[in-house]
C-alpha cells in the first residue's frame, strides 16, 4: 500500500475537481462553465502526458499502482490482511496508458467544440464529460475485474443523458434507450461471469487471476459471457445496431467521445481480460471471432456505401475499422496485437476528426443529409483538405497512423490464418470505395446554393481543434516507433 | 416473578411502544373530542409525537443490554438477526412518518387513528420479527394485518381507498386462513408449534423419510411415520403460500396493484418499506432456520415463486401509467429477487437478502419521498395544487423545472434499476453472487435478464423528466424541508454508497451467521 498519491491517481481526480467546482458555479454562467471545464481536462491532460515520459518501457509488470482497500465481505478476524477481497487497485502498463491519454485528449476537445452551440443546460453537459473522463479514465486504469465491471457500466449514465439531452432530433430518444439496453443486456452476462470466477478463486484482482488457469470446460463459458459484453461494445456483427443510432443521434462531442473511447472498451476488454485469462478458449473460439470480424468488415463496408447520413457512414466505417481491431486481436500473435493497439489509436484519432468535420458541416448547414451536400472545396477550402486528409487516413493510406496499424493487424493475421488476411484486405479496398465515394459527393462537384446558404469556412476553434488530430496521424503514421516500445513488452508479458 | 424478572426487560422497547400508543390514543381522542380546544386536529402534534416515541424505542432497543434471549416460554427469540431487523423496521416507519407529514396536511387527512395504526403495526412487526413459536407468529402477523387493513382503507372519502381496503381485508384474511390451516396441520402431526423444537424433530428427516418409507414397505406395514412427514410437508407448504401471499410474491400477488394504487400514498409509501422487512424476518426464520431440513422441497417453490415474480413484474410494470401501480409492480420484482437470497439457503444468500433489503428500503423512501411531495399546475395563471404525483406523465419537464429534484430521482432509478456505481447495482450483485454460489445458474440468468428489461421502465421515468416535450407544464412546489432533508440522506447514500460499502457488508455477515448457526 503506497504512501503518496501516484501521478495516475491526480490524473483520475483533477476532472472530479473540476467537477465539484462546477457544482458550485451559477448555471446562468455559461462561459465561466466552460472555462472551468476547459481548464479542468486540459490540465489533465497536460498531466497524463507526463505519465508517457515516466513511463518505464523495459518494465513488465503495471506501473503508478495504488491500491485502496474497499471491499470487505466476510468479517475474518483471524487475519486482517485477508479480510478485503475487492480492492481498488488501480495501475498502468503500455497497453492502457495510451488509452488515458486519447481519453485525456479527446475530452478537451469534447468541451471545445461544444463551446458555441450549446446553449441549455451548459453545466449538466460539462459535468457529463467531466464525469466521463474520470469513469473512462478508470475503466482502462483499474486492476480488479470487479471494479472494471463497475466503472465499464457506470459510463452508460452520462452518455445516456448526452445522447438523450443533447441529441438533434426525435429519434434520440430511441437511440439512447438502444445504446443503454444494448450495452447493458450484454454486460450483465459478463456480471454473471465476474462473480463465477470471484466464486472460485475468492478474488477479482486481475494480477492473481492471471496466474489462475480454470478448466477448458469453464473457460469456454466464461469466454462466451465475457464476449457477449465486449462483443456489444466492439461491435461484431448481429449487435452493432446501436452504433449508427447512437452516433446518428448524439452531438458531435458524444459520437467523438463513443468513437474515440467507448468503441475501444470492447477491444480492450478483449485485450485485457479474455485473451490472458482464457486462452485455449480464445483458441478455441478464434475461427469464430474471426468469420463474424470478416463478415463485419464486408457487411459494414458495403452498408456505409448507401447510407445517405454523413454520420451514418462514418459510424459504420467505424465497425469495419473496430473488427480489423478484433481480427489482429484473436491472431494471438505479438505483431497481429501490437498491430491491433495502434489501430485503435489510430481509429481514436480519425473517427473523432471525422465526426468532428461532420460536427463542422451540421453547424453550418443543420443537415446531415448527404445529397445537399456539394462541392465544398469552393466554398470551404480549409474545410476540404482536413476533410479529405482524414477520409485518407480513414482507408489508411500509407504514411498515416491506420496504415502502420492494419498493416501489423494484416502481418500478424497472415502468419496465423492466410485466408482471413485475404479477406480482411478486402476490407481495405472496400474501405476506399465509400470514404472516396463521400469525399466524392461533399467536397468536389459545384456547390448546390440553392440548399445551402451559408458558406463560411472553418473557423480559427475549429481549425485549431483540427490541427493536433492531423499532426497526431502523421506522427504516428511516420514514427509509430515510440508506440510500439511502450506496448512491446507488456504484449509480450501479458499476452503469452 | 422470576421467571418474567428478565423477559420484561428484554422486551423494553415493545412495553414503551405499547405505552406509548395508549397514552397518544388517550391524547389524541381527549383533545380531539373537547369543544373547550375547539376540536383541535392532532394529527401534526401526534405524528411528532410519535416519532419522537420512535426514536426513544430505536434508543432503547440499540440499548438494551439483553440483546440475545429466549423468553417467554420460548415464543420470543432475541439475537442479532432480530436485533438488526427491529431496528430497521423502527428506523423505516420513522422515516416513512417523516416523509409523509406534509402530504397528510395538503390531503385534509386529519385522522390522528392513523399515526396510532401504524405505531400499532410496528408493535406487531417488532414481536413478528421476534417470534419463535408459530401461535405468537399468527397472532403478530393478525395485528399487523388488521392495522394494515384500516390503513388502507382509511381515506374514507375516496372510494379507491375503500374498495382497496376491502380487496386487501379479503385477501389478507384469506391467506391468514391458509397459513393457519398449515400451522395447525403442523401442530395436528406433531404436537409442537415452537420453533426450535420443530427443528430438532426434523434435524435430517428429508433423509430419514426414505428409509422410513422402505423400512415399513418391506415389512407390509402401514408407513405411518412417513405420512406423517407428508403431511407435515403439505402443512409448510400452506404456510409458505401464506407467507408468499402476505410477501406479494407472483401466484399470489393480485392485490398488490391496487391496494398500493388504492391506498393513500403515505400508506402505499409505507407498506412498500416496512411489512416486506417482516414477513421476510420470519420466512427467513421459519425456512432458513427451523425447518431448514425441509429447504430442498421448498426451495423449488421459492425457486418458481421468485423467477415468476421477476418475469411478471418486468414485464407487467412497462405497460403502466400511474406511478403507484408502476412502483407496486417493482416492489413485487424486488420481492422476487429478495426470494433468490432466501431460497439460495447459505449465509451468502441472507446476507445478500440483508443488504438488498437495506438499499431497497432507502431507494423507496427517495422515491416516495419525492412522489410524496405536492405539486402546482399553470392553469391560465391560476396556480392549481396537485396533491401528489398520479400519471408517470404528471413528471414530465422536471428536468427544466426542477433539476436537482429530478437528477435525485435519476440517479435513484438507475440506482434501482441496478446501474453501477450506484448502490442498488451492490445489492442485486451480491445477490446473483449468492445464487451462482449455490448453484442457481439459471435463478441468477433469469435475474440478470430481467434486471435489464426491467430498466426499461426505468429509464422510461428517466426519460420523461428529461427528454419529453408535454402540452402543460406541472412543477413541485417547493419541497418541504422534512422531505429535502431524507432525500438529501438518501441520495448520498446512494451515490456514494460505493465508496464505503464495508460497515453494511459487515452488519449482514453478523446478522446472516446469527440466522443460519
Amino acid at each position: 500500500l503506497t504512501t503518496d498519491i501516484s501521478l495516475l491517481s491526480i490524473v483520475l481526480l483533477l476532472p472530479l475537481i473540476g467537477v465539484f467546482i462546477l457544482l458550485f458555479i451559477p448555471s446562468q454562467n455559461h462561459l465561466c462553465i466552460k472555462k472551468i471545464a476547459l481548464n479542468s481536462c486540459v490540465t489533465t491532460f497536460f498531466i497524463s502526458l507526463l505519465l508517457l515520459i515516466q513511463f518505464d518501457n523495459s518494465a513488465s509488470g503495471f506501473q503508478f499502482t495504488e491500491k485502496l482497500s474497499f471491499f470487505k465481505h466476510t468479517d475474518y478476524t483471524y487475519n486482517e490482511n485477508a479480510s478485503y477481497t475487492v480492492n481498488f487497485i488501480i495501475g498502468l502498463d503500455g497497453i492502457s496508458l495510451f488509452f488515458i491519454i486519447l481519453t485525456c485528449f479527446l475530452i478537451p476537445v469534447c468541451i471545445l467544440v461544444s463551446w458555441t452551440n450549446v446553449y441549455n443546460y451548459t453545466k449538466e453537459y460539462c459535468i457529463c464529460f467531466l464525469m466521463l473522463e474520470t469513469l473512462i479514465n478508470t475503466v482502462f486504469s483499474v486492476l480488479d475485474l470487479m471494479l472494471f465491471y463497475i466503472f465499464f457500466e457506470s459510463v452508460l449514465i452520462p452518455m445516456f443523458i448526452i445522447i438523450g439531452m443533447f441529441g438533434a432530433r426525435e429519434r434520440k430518444i430511441r437511440a439512447a434507450y438502444q445504446f443503454f439496453l444494448y450495452t447493458l443486456f450484454g454486460s450483465v452476462l459478463m456480471l454473471l461471469a465476474i462473480l463465477l470466477i470471484y466464486f472460485q478463486t475468492g478474488t477479482t484482482d486481475i494480477e492473481i487471476l492471471y496466474l489462475t488457469l480454470f478448466t477448458e470446460k469453464r473457460q469456454i463459458l466464461l469466454f462466451i459471457a465475457f464476449f457477449a459484453s465486449f462483443a456489444v461494445k466492439v461491435p461484431m456483427v448481429p449487435v452493432h445496431i446501436w452504433l449508427p443510432e447512437a452516433h446518428v443521434e448524439a452531438p458531435t462531442a458524444g459520437s467523438v467521445i463513443l468513437a474515440g473511447i467507448l468503441l475501444k472498451l470492447g477491444t480492450y476488454g478483449f485485450l485485457r481480460f479474455s485473451i490472458p485469462l482464457f486462452p485455449y478458449a480464445c483458441v478455441y473460439f478464434s475461427p469464430f471471432i474471426y468469420t463474424i470480424s470478416i463478415i463485419a468488415i464486408i457487411y459494414s463496408s458495403l452498408t456505409t456505401l448507401r447510407q445517405v447520413d454523413l454520420k451514418k457512414i462514418i459510424a459504420y466505417s467505424s465497425v469495419a475499422h473496430m473488427n480489423f481491431v478484433t481480427i489482429g486481436l484473436f491472431s494471438l500473435n505479438i505483431q497481429g496485437i501490437q498491430g491491433s493497439i495502434l489501430l485503435m489509436l489510430s481509429h481514436g484519432l480519425v473517427s473523432p476528426a471525422l465526426f468532428l468535420c461532420v460536427g463542422v458541416l451540421y453547424d453550418r448547414h443543420k443537415t446531415r443529409l448527404l445529397r445537399y451536400y456539394s462541392g465544398c472545396a469552393y466554398t470551404m477550402p480549409l474545410f476540404a483538405i482536413m476533410f479529405l486528409f482524414f477520409s485518407m487516413a480513414n482507408i489508411s493510406l500509407p504514411g498515416t497512423s491506420s496504415f502502420a496499424g492494419e498493416f501489423l493487424v494484416l502481418l500478424g493475421c497472415f502468419q496465423n490464418n492466410t485466408f482471413v488476411a485475404v479477406m480482411a484486405t478486402t476490407g481495405t479496398v472496400l474501405g476506399a470505395a465509400y470514404a472516396l465515394w463521400l469525399c466524392n459527393r461533399v467536397i468536389y462537384g459545384l456547390p448546390k446554393p440553392y440548399y445551402l446558404r451559408n458558406f463560411s469556412d472553418l473557423s480559427r476553434k475549429e481549425f485549431f481543434m483540427l490541427l493536433p488530430f492531423v499532426f497526431c496521424i502523421l506522427f504516428i503514421g511516420f514514427f509509430p516507433e515510440p508506440i510500439l516500445d511502450s506496448i512491446y513488452t507488456s504484449t509480450l508479458n501479458h499476452s503469452f | 416473578t422470576f421467571l418474567f424478572e428478565n423477559d420484561f426487560k428484554a422486551i423494553l422497547p415493545e412495553l414503551f411502544l405499547v405505552i406509548a400508543v395508549i397514552l397518544l390514543l388517550v391524547y389524541g381522542v381527549i383533545y380531539s373530542t373537547s369543544s373547550h380546544n375547539k376540536y383541535c386536529l392532532l394529527l401534526n402534534n401526534i405524528s411528532m409525537l410519535s416519532l419522537l416515541g420512535l426514536i426513544f424505542t430505536f434508543s432503547l432497543s440499540k440499548e438494551n443490554f439483553i440483546t440475545h434471549a429466549s423468553i417467554f416460554y420460548n415464543t420470543l427469540v432475541l439475537d442479532d438477526f432480530t436485533y438488526f431487523l427491529k431496528q430497521l423496521v423502527i428506523c423505516s416507519v420513522f422515516f416513512c412518518i417523516l416523509i409523509s407529514l406534509n402530504y397528510m396536511k395538503k390531503q385534509s387527512f386529519n385522522n390522528f387513528e392513523y399515526i396510532i395504526l401504524l405505531l400499532l403495526s410496528v408493535l406487531s412487526m417488532l414481536f413478528l420479527i421476534s417470534s419463535a413459536d408459530f401461535i405468537s407468529m399468527y397472532l403478530a402477523i393478525e395485528l399487523q394485518s388488521l392495522c394494515f387493513y384500516v390503513l388502507a382503507a382509511s381515506k374514507r372519502s375516496s372510494e379507491f381507498s375503500t374498495e382497496a381496503g376491502l380487496k386487501y381485508f379479503l385477501l389478507g384474511a384469506f391467506s391468514s386462513g391458509i397459513l393457519l390451516f398449515g400451522i395447525s396441520i403442523i401442530y395436528g402431526f406433531t404436537g409442537i408449534t415452537n420453533f426450535n423444537e420443530l427443528a430438532k424433530l426434523f434435524a435430517n428427516s428429508v433423509n430419514d423419510v426414505c428409509e422410513i418409507h422402505n423400512y415399513f414397505f418391506f415389512k407390509g406395514d402401514m408407513n405411518y411415520a412417513g405420512s406423517c412427514l407428508q403431511a407435515c410437508e403439505l402443512g409448510m407448504i400452506f404456510i409458505l403460500v401464506g407467507f408468499l401471499f402476505k410477501l406479494t410474491a407472483v401466484p399470489f400477488h393480485m392485490w398488490a396493484p391496487d391496494v398500493y394504487e388504492g391506498a393513500p400514498t403515505s400508506v402505499t409509501a409505507f407498506f412498500s418499506i416496512t411489512p416486506k422487512i417482516s414477513f421476510l424476518a420470519i420466512l427467513i426464520k421459519v425456512f432458513n432456520n427451523s425447518l431448514y431440513d425441509f429447504m430442498v422441497p421448498m426451495q423449488k417453490i421459492l425457486i418458481f415463486s421468485s423467477i415468476a415474480s421477476m418475469i411478471l413484474a418486468c414485464f407487467a410494470a412497462m405497460s403502466q401509467n400511474k406511478i403507484k401501480r408502476l412502483l407496486a409492480f417493482s416492489s413485487i420484482g424486488h420481492v422476487g429477487y429478495l426470494l433468490i437470497g432466501v431460497c439460495s439457503g447459505t449465509t451468502e444468500g441472507l446476507q445478500a437478502v440483508f443488504i438488498y433489503l437495506v438499499i431497497y428500503i432507502i431507494m423507496t423512501i427517495n422515491i416516495f419521498a419525492i412522489i410524496l411531495s405536492t405539486l402546482k399546475r399553470d392553469e391560465n395563471a391560476v396556480i392549481v395544487n396537485i396533491p401528489q404525483v398520479k400519471y408517470i406523465s404528471d413528471l414530465t419537464m422536471l428536468a427544466k423545472t426542477n433539476p436537482i429534484l429530478a437528477l435525485t430521482f435519476t440517479l435513484t432509478m438507475f440506482s434501482i434499476a441496478g446501474i453501477p456505481p450506484l448502490a442498488g447495482f451492490y445489492s442485486k450483485a451480491y445477490l446473483f453472487f449468492a445464487a451462482m454460489s449455490s448453484t442457481m445458474y439459471l435463478v441468477a440468468i433469469i435475474g440478470v435478464l430481467t434486471s435489464v428489461i426491467s430498466c426499461f421502465y426505468y429509464i422510461r421515468l428517466i426519460k420523461i423528466m428529461f427528454f419529453e416535450k408535454t402540452r402543460y407544464m406541472l412543477s413541485f412546489n417547493t419541497v418541504k424541508k422534512e422531505n429535502a432533508i431524507i432525500l438529501g440522506i438518501t441520495f448520498f447514500f446512494i451515490v456514494f454508497f460505493m465508496l464505503f460499502p464495508t460497515p453494511l457488508y459487515l452488519v449482514s455477515h453478523k446478522f446472516a451467521v446469527a440466522i443460519s448457526c
